[in-house]
């Protein structure tokens, strides 16, 4: 196989085109708004890891999203609608993958100014997922994807992984892929 | 705290034994939290899967998943999609960007952000 290689005379890039960082952003920003009691993110020394079973294309893929389902009462939360709280769920939800189900993201903080939300494609790789299986790439998908709920609390996420990770298990998925919005 | 979510309950789940891989792109939440695999694509929060309107970039984003979910060494491991958002990178300076916000901008911000707390625990405590 060819190696590709810039080479010698490869431009440098912009010096601020690194990867964003949120949690320097996101603490000036709020201290800068007057709140001062800065967001403590998770962080841990240890880390775990199960390698997979089986290859890929015996496995059942499950998939896990923060996206929220579509609620007719609960505001503006179409592309482009402005941050929508109401819409937020505090509930572990599961829907069937045989279609894909109406959920939006209005109620996360995504970047509103450089993208709209306008295709669920882009934070739920579900069609991507379920060509992956007419393709062989993956054995199959479980039939049900389940939603996180999105929360401050590290105490209150810990509960709602173990509810999904009971899910995982009823699903009998051999791999996950967790998609944030 | 989307990514932080999922880095919490991909931790829990692989815990338990089954391999896990997050597709995402705030690459500093992910990686100090610590999970198993991450697939990093440097593009606008919310488009972890991959461009809008582009069946191309969200396939080769998921396969690239797929190959960290399936080739992945150890833990941490991070791999970068090499797809960009666009050539120039200026919009990378505008989330959360303090730069052009007046004084009075800042307290109207405060204001809508006291809202939002207010509707969100209104929701939690309703639910």
């Amino acid at each position: 196989m060819t190696a590709t290689a810039p080479g010698a005379n490869a431009a440098f890039a912009q010096e601020d085109d690194v990867p964003i960082p949120y949690m320097q952003r996101t603490r000036d920003y709020y201290l800068a708004l007057g709140y001062d009691n800065p967001y403590r993110w998770a962080s841990f020394t240890e880390v775990p890891f199960a390698p997979l079973g089986k290859p890929l294309g015996r496995s059942r893929v499950g998939l896990i999203t923060t996206a929220a389902p579509y609620r007719p009462d609960a505001g503006e939360q179409g592309p482009g609608a402005p941050y929508n709280a109401a819409a937020k769920f505090y509930q572990v939800y599961s829907v069937a993958t045989d279609e894909v189900p109406d959920l939006r993201i209005s109620h996360v903080g995504y970047d509103r100014k450089h993208t709209s939300a306008a295709d669920i494609n882009t934070y739920l790789p579900l069609t991507c997922l379920r060509e992956a299986v007419t393709a062989g790439r993956i054995g199959s998908l479980a039939s049900r994807l389940h939603g996180a709920p999105t929360n401050r609390s590290h105490r209150a996420t810990f509960v709602d992984a173990a509810e999904l990770l009971r899910r995982c298990r009823e699903d009998e998925v051999d791999a996950v892929v967790l998609v944030p919005s | 705290m989307c990514h932080q979510t999922v880095s919490l309950v991909a931790r829990h789940i692989e815990a338990d034994g089954i391999p896990t891989v997050i597709m995402g792109c705030a690459k500093d939440i992910v990686e100090h939290c610590g999970v198993p695999r991450f697939l990093f694509s440097d593009f606008p929060l919310g488009n972890s899967a991959g461009r809008p309107f582009d069946k191309v970039s969200q396939a080769e984003t998921l396969e690239l998943a797929l190959r960290v979910l399936e080739s992945a060494p150890g833990p941490r491991t991070t791999a970068q999609s090499p797809q960009r958002w666009s050539e120039d990178a200026s919009w990378k300076r505008d989330y959360n960007d303090l730069s052009t916000l007046t004084p009075g901008k800042i307290a109207e911000r405060r204001k809508e952000f006291d809202v939002i707390k207010d509707v969100a625990r209104a929701r939690r405590e309703g639910t």
